[in-house]
């Protein structure tokens, strides 16, 4: 399994360098000045060319693109050009934030989506089911700044159960998860609704599989028979459409951080494409591949894990 | 299915549903909000993060604000007014002029320390904070020092600046703003690139530590020179979305919040219990430049017309009346030096017939680039309604803020709607936006857009003038030169509006604020 893991990781260093290049040039094609941006709008040419010059953004590109991929394969990703922070310091700050934030709204979502999508699977046509189609689509329908403000509205305003500011101190477990809990439901919804529609599906034709009547034919309990073998052959499709929303919350993470005000990844690439900080996006982008290898690994890992014909494949 | 199966599934989902309530109930339990500390005074301002909090480079609104809580000019305006006659002492005591105005000695306040333990603040700090400010590699502000000639300690208490030629303002220079910041020699020596996240000055609050993308927090000092504050600590929140702001001021988790310049916003917050409203100085001045180098605007007439289509009592109907006023001139109101001008009033029939005698008949279409800022971009789209009804439409390209920034730069287009306030004098304003100097695309340009430069001669004769009247008299000339050519159609000045609790004193009256935020000194205190 390690051997595998590794292999994963490995494979993904082609594309870890093609969209490590493929941002540093996108940044520098997109307009915009960081100098301008540092500087305020009463910049002279001098002095935003003095500027340039510090930042190493008038040396040639391909001197700036050598020294970038150099210093990110020794994990240095530099200062932000515009807080002179070290990127490292201002992503360690945040992240946890931002695991906190998706590993809450995964489970959330996998936790509600899964058993309603049997439930809905298991009563298909009848009022359940169509009251659980609904309440996905509506899921789905809403984006996070719509839910997160009603949340925040009803909540925070009429029941004041939760604060409007999320930042949570990261040395306070129960602050942490109080803070946690609205950001995670408003995020999670989606991905709930998305995994119901997707369970369901996947229950119903793997409900209608020659094996689950065979398992009835023989007396095996009908619990057993739902969740052993029913929901184990559902269970590729619904692991796969988790992977990718895992990386799908990450990147979506940013409405919920700025909504719910909590520091986070997308936050920082927001201001920091803003603000044209060059170093931070790279850096982040860095980060961020590098999250989105791991949980594709971790998910092909699993498939093994729950098929074995996929691991001797 | 039978009905017993679908029973025992109903009973798995009633267990697993009352789990999942139970585990929100639980984490929820007991969790009435934060009580608020009568210590902390917490300000909710729109951004996303703090950028360098060297003094030096701080030229966003949100760096501007809190760099004036933790550092003290030569000279400060008072708090609460932008007006350069009330200046007064701030780390020097006292100061005198040489009667040709090139020579100024300043004389300064004995045993005023900086934050951290870095010792008391000297002459030596003073110089080297002055040619830090001057210089382009160490400060954003280098070009507003270029009349410095020399800044020299005469001894541990006493400065002496030399000019090479007369300014303005020379007390504008060495005020709590932009480019006049004290900061502390062996502090920026000691931490290097360090300072711009750990900075040491002189003031109020000292910086204990900045949370990115979350907030800076601040602690008294105890030492301030003017007396301990009264105010334990002040907690910088940064909350980009006006939504969320809103509700954690209604919320009562702010006590302090950054408002929006609408009319809509105030009546609205006006409305939040135990809520007063500040609006104040200085007044953003908004002016359509137009580009007088190249067609269509290369014809006066065409810019007559233009400026003729424009309404200004309706922008300020849009915006608010509390929050905006009509433009009088090409300077903002209230600067030393604004001379109120004839400005064309609104006329679409004139504006029509004036753009058929240039030859557009049929009116004329303008390719503009624009901001897609919001506040922007809904000015300008009213401007593009109201040019419409004259024949001239707006072809707005409307981009990212920095590209728009950056285009307008690069002469790309031959309108441009720009809002500033600055330094309140009326030569910076006007040197800026309308000197030859400042044209864009030149070695030395600022935001000349329009490229007018028909008026150096009265700019550049104020500049070095000594006689305060003659000085008021030309830059008067000059506004009168530039209004006639309508190289700018001024438009509307916005002030600042921020929101804070009844209970908040700042402990002076806030009419103004040239660091655009409210000013934490001292005195203020949160009354209990």
């Amino acid at each position: 399994m390690i051997w595998f893991f590794a292999r994963r990781l490995l494979a993904a260093v082609p594309t870890l360098l093609a969209v490590l290049t493929l941002v540093f040039v996108i940044v520098r094609i997109v307009p915009g000045d960081p100098a301008l941006v540092i500087l305020g709008d009463q910049a002279t040419p001098e002095a935003a060319a003095a500027l340039r010059e510090r930042l190493g953004l008038d040396r040639p590109l391909w001197t700036q693109y050598f020294d970038f991929i150099t210093s990110a394969l020794r994990g240095d990703f530099g200062t932000s050009m515009v807080t002179g922070r070290p990127i490292l310091d201002e992503v360690a700050a945040v992240l946890p934030h931002t695991v906190d934030l998706t590993v809450a709204s995964m489970l959330f979502g996998t936790l509600v989506g899964v058993p309603v999508g049997i439930w809905a699977a298991l009563h298909r046509n009848r009022a359940i089911d169509v009251a659980a189609r609904i309440l996905s689509l509506l899921g789905l329908s809403f984006p996070v700044f719509v839910s997160g403000i009603f949340a925040l509205l009803l909540f925070s305003l009429h029941w004041r159960l939760f604060p409007v500011i999320g930042a949570a101190d990261l040395d306070d477990p129960v602050d942490r998860l109080h803070k946690l809990v609205l950001p995670t439901v408003s995020l999670g919804l989606i991905m709930a609704a998305y995994i119901t529609r997707v369970t369901r599906s996947a229950m119903l034709a793997s409900l209608s599989e020659d094996y689950i009547r065979t398992a009835r034919a023989k007396g095996v309990p009908w619990r057993r028979v739902v969740w052993v073998h029913g929901l184990r052959n559902a269970s590729i499709p619904i692991v796969t459409v988790v992977g990718l929303y895992v990386g799908i919350l990450i990147g979506n993470s940013v409405l919920t951080e700025i909504v719910f005000n909590r520091p986070g990844l997308g936050k920082i690439i927001v201001g920091a494409l803003n603000q044209r900080d060059y170093t931070m996006l790279q850096g982040l982008m860095v980060i961020y591949c590098f999250l989105i290898v791991v949980v594709n690994a971790i998910t092909d890992l699993l498939y093994g894990v729950l098929d074995p014909r996929v691991q001797a494949a | 299915m039978t009905a017993n199966r679908v029973g025992k599934e109903d009973k798995t989902m009633n267990a697993f549903r009352a789990a999942l309530l139970g585990a929100a109930l639980a984490v929820a339990g007991g969790s009435a909000v934060q009580a608020q500390s009568g210590a902390t005074l917490r300000v909710g301002m729109a951004a996303q993060d703090v950028g360098r909090l060297d003094p030096h480079f701080a030229v966003s609104t949100i760096d501007r604000v809190i760099v004036a809580w933790m550092f003290n000019g030569l000279v400060r305006f008072k708090p609460g007014s932008i007006d350069p006659a009330e200046i007064e002492p701030d780390l020097a005591e006292r100061w005198e002029s040489s009667p040709d105005g090139r020579t100024w000695t300043f004389h300064l306040r004995r045993g005023v320390q900086f934050h951290g333990g870095f010792g008391e603040l000297t002459a030596e700090d003073v110089v080297f904070s002055l040619r830090k400010s001057a210089t382009a590699a160490s400060s954003a502000f280098a070009a507003d020092f270029r009349a410095f000639e020399s800044v020299e300690a005469v001894d541990p208490y006493t400065v002496r600046i030399r000019l090479r030629e007369n300014v303005p303002s020379l007390l504008g220079l060495v005020t709590n703003y932009s480019g006049g910041y004290i900061v502390s020699r062996r502090a920026v020596e000691q931490r290097g690139a360090d300072f711009v996240r750990s900075p040491v000055g002189t003031g109020p609050f000292a910086l204990d530590r900045v949370t990115p993308n979350q907030s800076a927090e601040l602690s008294a000092n105890a030492q301030y020179f003017r007396g301990a504050p009264q105010i334990a600590r002040v907690s910088y929140r940064f909350i980009p979305s006006d939504a969320s702001r809103d509700l954690a001021y209604q919320n009562r988790e702010l006590d302090v919040n950054y408002g929006r310049a609408d009319q809509t916003w105030i009546n609205r917050t006006r409305q939040v219990p135990n809520t007063v409203v500040d609006v104040f100085e200085p007044g953003e001045l908004a002016i359509l430049h137009l580009n007088t180098t190249t067609p269509p605007f290369n014809d006066i007439r065409v810019r007559q017309a233009l400026a003729h289509a424009i309404n200004r009592a309706e922008l300020v109907r849009f915006r608010g009346q509390d929050v905006t006023r009509e433009a009088q001139s090409v300077a903002p109101r209230g600067y030393l030096g604004f001379a109120q001008q004839p400005l064309l009033p609104h006329d679409p029939n004139r504006a029509r017939a004036l753009l058929a005698e240039a030859g557009h008949p049929n009116g004329l279409t303008v390719r503009v680039i624009h901001t897609q800022l919001p506040e922007m971009l809904n000015m300008m789209q009213v401007v593009q309604q109201q040019l419409r009804r004259s024949g001239i439409t707006l072809d707005l390209q409307v981009v990212e803020h920095a590209t728009f920034h950056q285009q307008i730069r690069q002469d790309l287009s031959p309108l441009v709607y720009y809002s500033a306030a600055r330094f309140p004098v009326a030569d910076i304003y006007l040197t800026q936006f309308f000197h030859g100097r400042s044209i864009v695309k030149t070695p030395t340009a600022v935001t000349n857009f329009s490229h007018c430069n028909q008026a150096d001669q009265q700019l550049d004769a104020a500049r070095v003038s000594t006689d305060i009247n003659e000085q008021r008299r030309l830059w008067g000339e000059a506004q009168r030169i530039l209004v006639q050519n309508v190289c700018g159609v001024p438009l509307l000045e916005t002030l600042l509006v921020f929101a804070r609790r009844d209970n908040v004193d700042y402990g002076y009256e806030l009419r103004g604020s040239m660091s655009l935020g409210p000013l934490i000194t001292e005195r203020t205190r949160i009354r209990q």
